[in-house]
């Protein structure tokens, strides 16, 4: 392949197209687990079940916008429901299993999607308001990737807003860095865990949504984008939004580059990329907390 | 407890006196079973290893078992006059090797980390088998490596050709890695592993290697998952991606977590119940991989000790001993 400048251009897009949904979802996993020292494995699958629910929605309504609006509800809900009658049961014998209990969850809604939607994929359209290519400096680009990557801004706009100026978001940080004063304060911290957890599932379930018309909806899509999540927090380090941030980036574009350039190698460019971060900062880049 | 040696002496005889005589009176189908269940009560074994005695959770282990298998196919594919038992030590030779070098990135972490840390170092290997299809076959895995001349022992032969034969081998080597695996739970390296479970800090403390004895742990149950995946590639005499996948991994999982965690015997047991289960469960419906991932919410909602834990203690305490004694 010739390597032209626009073909660059192009895969950068690509992998910042990625790396924009991989932070979608991980800054979900990211928050729970610095909030509630949780490992939520179940977070792959609320991606799955978002874009599941989001390709029904599309296929009865037609209407992209009320899947985009009613799966993330639907999936966070559910994840209320995870929390509140799973997590917090298994929570005082111990941090083994709080892992096992999400990995049941993951394993089960893995196999309620395939005995509801078929083990094949499922291709979803990308609704008609946003089809086509544009066209800028000389290269033609789908428009619904720039969709995704303009939709992840405002969604971490959102974010920040909601983190940095509001008194909610005041306290999820304050969870973050001390749960037990926190508490002491007098705070309804296991509320705010079901909020935070249930927030993260809507979120990763938005991110199905917004997924599936650009990578297809399909059985494996929760363990392929779990994989891909992990590597980004163990990168980024557990509990940092920042670093997921930059680190979703990173992996979007070594995949996008990778495939570009040593395609029977990619894959193993990102567990190299972790395992350098693991010898050099066991911590992640942002991480803290050990 | 000591006066419970002898009995557990005799019992031990008894069960693997019925083991050998098993097939005399069992059908093909039921010793094909019953060979299933012995390389994979090594497996869960060797996972609770893991878990049980380190407190390691792993997501990964058929990452192990995987790379017995594949080396145990590969080596009686393509080296000439590769010997069969050579190719199954062969196999947890590299299974080992593969243990050490993830270990030593895993063990550095705790908690979450080493649990993700494994997942991913499975999923990373599972794709080089997959994408890999010049040496691994992909998807269409690796068949007919087990050769044909039965096996020469010295004294006799024996026939891995034939189903009983396979059940012979098996049942030995696994018995085999039962006997070294349960020794070495009562060797002080044993009790350090034990002393780290319970609390790594102070086991650092008194001057134990924590990392090191973890390091070493994570490898032996990397041999023994290995040598039950070599087992399990002569058996079905074909390797593919399931063998190293993600599924094999739960497999385990769920075999250790039936039986029971907290002692040797529970993850055979489990071993036993989830092939029975899995086959009567899958004669009625297509759904039974639901049905197992609900089970296995139950049980870790309501059921921590697994079946083992249905037995009454003082039957256990011929075969469990007690802290202290």
């Amino acid at each position: 392949m010739e390597l032209t400048m626009s073909t660059l251009l192009i895969y950068a897009l690509h992998g910042l197209v990625y790396g924009m949904l991989l932070f979608l979802v991980a800054s979900g996993l990211t928050l729970v687990f610095g909030m509630m020292d949780v490992l939520n494995i179940a977070h792959a699958a609320f991606y799955m079940l978002g874009a599941y629910f989001g390709y029904t929605v599309v296929l009865a309504t037609g209407n992209f916008w009320l899947a985009l609006i009613a799966a993330p509800i639907a999936v966070g809900l559910l994840g209320a429901l995870v929390e509140r009658y799973f997590l917090k049961k298994v929570h005082i014998h111990g941090h083994a299993f709080e892992l096992l209990i999400t990995f049941g969850v993951f394993f089960v809604i893995g196999e309620v999607v395939k005995w509801v939607w078929g083990n094949f994929p499922r291709p979803m359209d990308v609704p008609s308001a946003l089809a086509g290519s544009i066209k800028f400096i000389g290269l033609t680009y789908p428009f619904y990737r720039f969709f995704i990557l303009f939709f992840a801004l405002l969604v971490l706009a959102v974010l920040a807003y909601v983190f940095f100026k509001t008194r909610l978001g005041m306290t999820i940080r304050a969870a973050v860095s001390d749960t037990q004063m926190l508490s002491a304060l007098g705070i309804n911290v296991p509320r705010l865990f079901l909020y935070v957890f249930s927030g993260g599932a809507a979120l990763a379930g938005l991110a199905g949504v917004v997924a599936a018309p650009f990578l297809s909806t399909y059985p494996g899509m929760g363990l392929d984008m779990m994989v891909d999540i992990f590597v980004v927090v163990v990168i980024g380090g557990f509990g940092s939004i920042m670093g997921a941030f930059l680190a979703s980036l990173m992996i979007g574009e070594l995949q996008s580059f990778g495939i570009l350039f040593i395609p029977q190698l990619a894959l193993v460019f990102q567990f190299l990329l972790m395992a350098l971060v693991l010898i050099s900062r066991p911590t992640g880049l942002f991480g803290e907390k050990v | 407890m000591r006066n419970s040696t002898p009995l557990r002496i005799v019992i031990g005889i008894a069960v693997i006196v019925l083991l050998l005589f098993a097939p005399r009176v069992l059908t093909i189908v039921q010793i094909r079973m019953a060979n299933e269940i012995a390389y994979f009560a090594l497996f869960a074994v060797s996972y609770n290893f893991l878990f049980g005695y380190a407190g390691l959770l792993s997501f990964g282990h058929a990452s192990y078992f995987g790379l017995g298998a594949y080396t145990t196919a590969l080596s009686l594919k393509h080296v000439a006059g590769m010997p069969l038992l050579a190719s199954i030590a062969l196999g947890g030779l590299v299974g080992a090797a593969g243990g050490a070098i993830i270990g030593f990135f895993c063990v550095r972490r705790k908690g979450a980390y080493f649990a993700l840390l494994t997942l991913a170092f499975n999923q990373f290997l599972w794709a080089t088998a997959w994408k890999w299809h010049k040496v691994t076959g992909g998807e269409d895995g690796i068949g007919k490596f087990v050769p044909k001349s039965p096996l020469n022992l010295g004294i006799a032969t024996l026939d891995h050709n034939q189903v009983e034969g396979m059940y012979y081998l098996t049942l030995t080597v696994v018995l085999l890695c039962l006997a070294a695996g349960w020794y070495l739970t009562k060797t002080p390296f044993g009790n350090t592993i034990k002393a780290i479970k319970v609390n790594e800090e102070r086991a650092d403390f008194l001057g134990y290697q924590v990392n090191r004895s973890k390091l070493l742990i994570f490898t032996i149950a990397a041999f023994f998952a290995a040598i039950a995946g070599s087992l399990f590639a002569l058996f079905q005499d074909f390797v593919a991606t399931s063998s190293i996948d993600l599924g094999m991994s739960t497999q385990v999982l769920f075999m250790a977590f039936l039986g029971g965690t907290g002692s040797f015997f529970g993850p055979i047991l489990g071993a036993v119940i989830y092939v029975y289960f899995t086959d009567w469960v899958s004669s009625l419906t297509n759904r039974w991989e639901f049905i197992l991932g609900v089970l296995f919410i139950l049980l870790v909602l309501y059921f921590h000790r697994g079946f083992i834990g249905l037995i009454p203690t003082k039957v256990k305490a011929i075969f469990v001993t007690q802290k202290g004694s």
